[in-house]
């Protein structure tokens, strides 16, 4: 009993919960916001109806604005940020490097190398299997960069450099096919921005999938990850097998990464802000914060796509351009403050 | 004294109003590298002077299509054709260098801007017809078009205000009324949702969001990334289009392959293919 109960404090000293709580209570708000918000006008009460399965709620075409428009974009953005927050805070951990991001080791390349060759080929009839394409050229791109390295993670560093290398190579061929194909240039370059137009329940259904199964994976090895701060020869004292570890990490986060590339193109920035921003204001470097970190990245997300919606309404803004305008001073302004708390 | 000055004069008369001194300064290895000026530079009766195009202009069947590119144009590849007057797009990657390279060469080179409006691409048709020796063939060519033009809006029925989305892509780009595209549907006196997004986008090719498309419930939608493979089915299948007028009465209109995006002498197949959907409801 006074055993549990110490064994509470030390976790709680790791990593306090309500945190947590406090980010799921962010992302449901936000959430409920995300789906509120249009061009159509649709009242609260009728939404909550609606959703509740109570009468008097909205018209047939109300419905399918919320149902199949507005509530899968919103679940799309939410899944997108968490698995792009993640992805990033495991790969700063697993290379050591503060500006690792979820892009790296080729990710990003690959996939848009994917999605050009969808979007340009002959006929057009590729274009419904673009996530396909991004999928399966993020995750080539990040196989080819493993086999290259060889040694794997006895140094990562290899690794991060066969990344960028294979990464440089598909941007080549990417940036050939775009010139040999002009006329494709807008779809390829509205991709690359980031878009959610394209959220619908089968997107919703299948990146569902593979993203849960990849956060699953880091959350469950969160305490694990830790160890990956220390030597090497400190985790093995601490029965973890740091190379096991790398692996899993890198495998799972890359799994979500192209899994949110494929569903969304590439949005930039959340992978980096989000991680620093909660390890900053929490003042704590652990893994136990993942779940917390795919919680506010959720909800950074789902709000920066309520700004692309509303914003230039009836128009679209890439959500690429949301990210990284809102994002990056208010990263500077947490960089600014935890550097005078440090000194 | 006299004679000389009448002898100078007339061979000075003769020199300037010959159809000999037109075909001796016409150019007679002219590249187009832009679809749309060779469609004119074809019914003007310039064809036989056309000695390459660049790899989009796929149109008329005659012309000669190379692997030049208009977008980005490569002087040395141009220059190996040896020719005299090269039609080159004003949004071509570095327009105003890939010219002056050009005109170092002693190429005659025609920037060709694209148009806003109707007026704007008959002028253009006007100067090519000016520069290459062929200005009746341009006349003829604009008169018709203007005469066919003007028919078939006059044809077309008087209706009730109708509201228009012209569809780019699947990702909902659209025209707004003060593109080249725009004119045209607002000469038929339609109504183009695109507009409220207008200030998205200066140069008028703002994205609409599905919502909005919905909510303004367009009668007709004018599918022109129908050549990409979009389809009225496809259309249909959209979460909450059924519910769109154009959806429900099946006015969703494929427009055929690259005559909206081209501003030549087939824009009369334009006109027609709207005049004969919205012909269909009174």
């Amino acid at each position: 009993m006074a055993s549990k109960k110490r064994g509470n404090q030390e976790l709680r000293s790791i990593w306090d919960w309500r945190i947590t709580a406090i980010a799921a209570l962010l992302l449901l708000i936000i959430g409920l916001l995300g789906i509120s918000f249009g061009p159509i006008n649709l009242r609260f009460d009728q939404i909550f109806k609606t959703i509740l399965g109570l009468p008097n709620g909205l018209t047939d075409q109300e419905r399918a604005v919320l149902i199949d428009l507005r509530l899968p974009r919103v679940l799309l953005a939410a899944l997108v940020g968490g698995a792009l927050a993640t992805s990033g805070a495991v790969y700063q951990t697993v290379f050591r490097n503060p500006l690792a991001d979820p892009y790296l080791l080729g990710a990003a390349s690959g996939a848009g190398l994917g999605a050009t060759i969808a979007i340009t080929n002959a006929h057009g009839n590729l274009y419904g299997l673009l996530p396909v394409f991004a999928f399966c050229g993020a995750i080539l791109a990040v196989l080819v960069g493993f086999f290259i390295s060889g040694k794997f993670f006895a140094e990562p560093n290899s690794l991060l450099l066969s990344g960028i290398a294979v990464g440089s190579f598909a941007t080549a061929v990417q940036t050939y096919l775009q010139q040999r194909h002009s006329a494709s240039l807008r779809p390829v370059y509205s991709w690359i921005l980031g878009e959610l137009t394209a959220a619908s329940w089968r997107v919703v259904t299948w990146s569902s999938v593979y993203i849960l199964v990849a956060l699953t994976i880091l959350f469950a090895i969160s305490k694990q990850l830790d160890g990956l701060m220390l030597t090497d020869e400190e985790a093995y004292s601490l029965g973890i097998n740091p190379n096991q570890i790398r692996v899993v990490a890198v495998i799972a986060a890359t799994l979500a990464t192209a899994t949110a590339v494929a569903a969304s193109g590439l949005i930039g920035f959340v992978g980096i802000v989000v991680p620093h921003l909660i390890r900053g204001v929490s003042h704590r470097v652990t893994n136990r914060a993942l779940p917390t970190i795919a919680l506010i990245g959720a909800a950074f997300l789902v709000l920066a796509d309520l700004g692309a919606r509303t914003l230039l309404s009836p128009a679209e803004l890439p959500i690429g351009v949301i990210t990284a305008f809102v994002g990056a001073p208010f990263f500077l302004v947490v960089l600014r403050r935890k550097r005078l708390i440090n000194q | 004294m006299f004679k000389r000055v009448i002898g100078v004069v007339s061979a000075l008369v003769l020199l300037t109003t010959s159809p000999s001194y037109a075909v001796a300064s016409a150019p007679k290895r002219i590249i187009s590298l832009s679809p749309s000026a060779t469609e004119d530079l074809f019914a003007i009766g310039a064809g036989p002077q056309v000695i390459a195009v660049d790899d989009l202009s796929n149109y008329p069947t005659e012309a000669p299509i190379t692997k030049l590119s208009a977008f980005t144009p490569n002087v040395e590849a141009i220059a190996a054709y040896h020719p005299d007057f090269v039609v080159l797009n004003a949004d071509a990657t570095k327009a105003a260098e890939i010219k002056s390279a050009l005109e170092n060469l002693k190429i005659k080179v025609f920037v060709e801007r694209a148009p806003t409006t109707l007026a704007d691409a008959y002028s253009e048709m006007t100067a090519l017809g000016r520069a290459t020796g062929n200005m009746s063939g341009a006349q003829t060519v604009i008169s018709e078009m203007k005469r066919k033009i003007s028919q078939i809006i006059a044809k077309s029925k008087r209706h009730k205000p109708l509201n228009i989305f012209h569809e780019l892509d699947a990702t909902l780009y659209s025209a707004t009324s003060t593109t080249f595209i725009g004119h045209v549907y607002e000469d038929f006196r339609l109504t183009n949702i695109a507009d409220k997004a207008a200030k998205a986008d200066d140069a008028g090719y703002p994205q609409l969001q599905s919502e909005y498309v919905i909510k303004a419930n367009p009668q007709f939608i004018f599918l022109s990334d129908a050549q990409d493979g979009v389809s009225s089915s496809d259309v249909a299948k959209r979460p909450g289009w059924n519910g769109i007028s154009a959806v429900k009465y099946k006015h969703v209109v494929a427009l055929p392959q690259d005559i909206p995006s081209r501003w030549g002498p087939r824009l009369v197949d334009f006109y027609q293919t709207i005049s004969i959907a919205i012909g269909k409801i009174g």
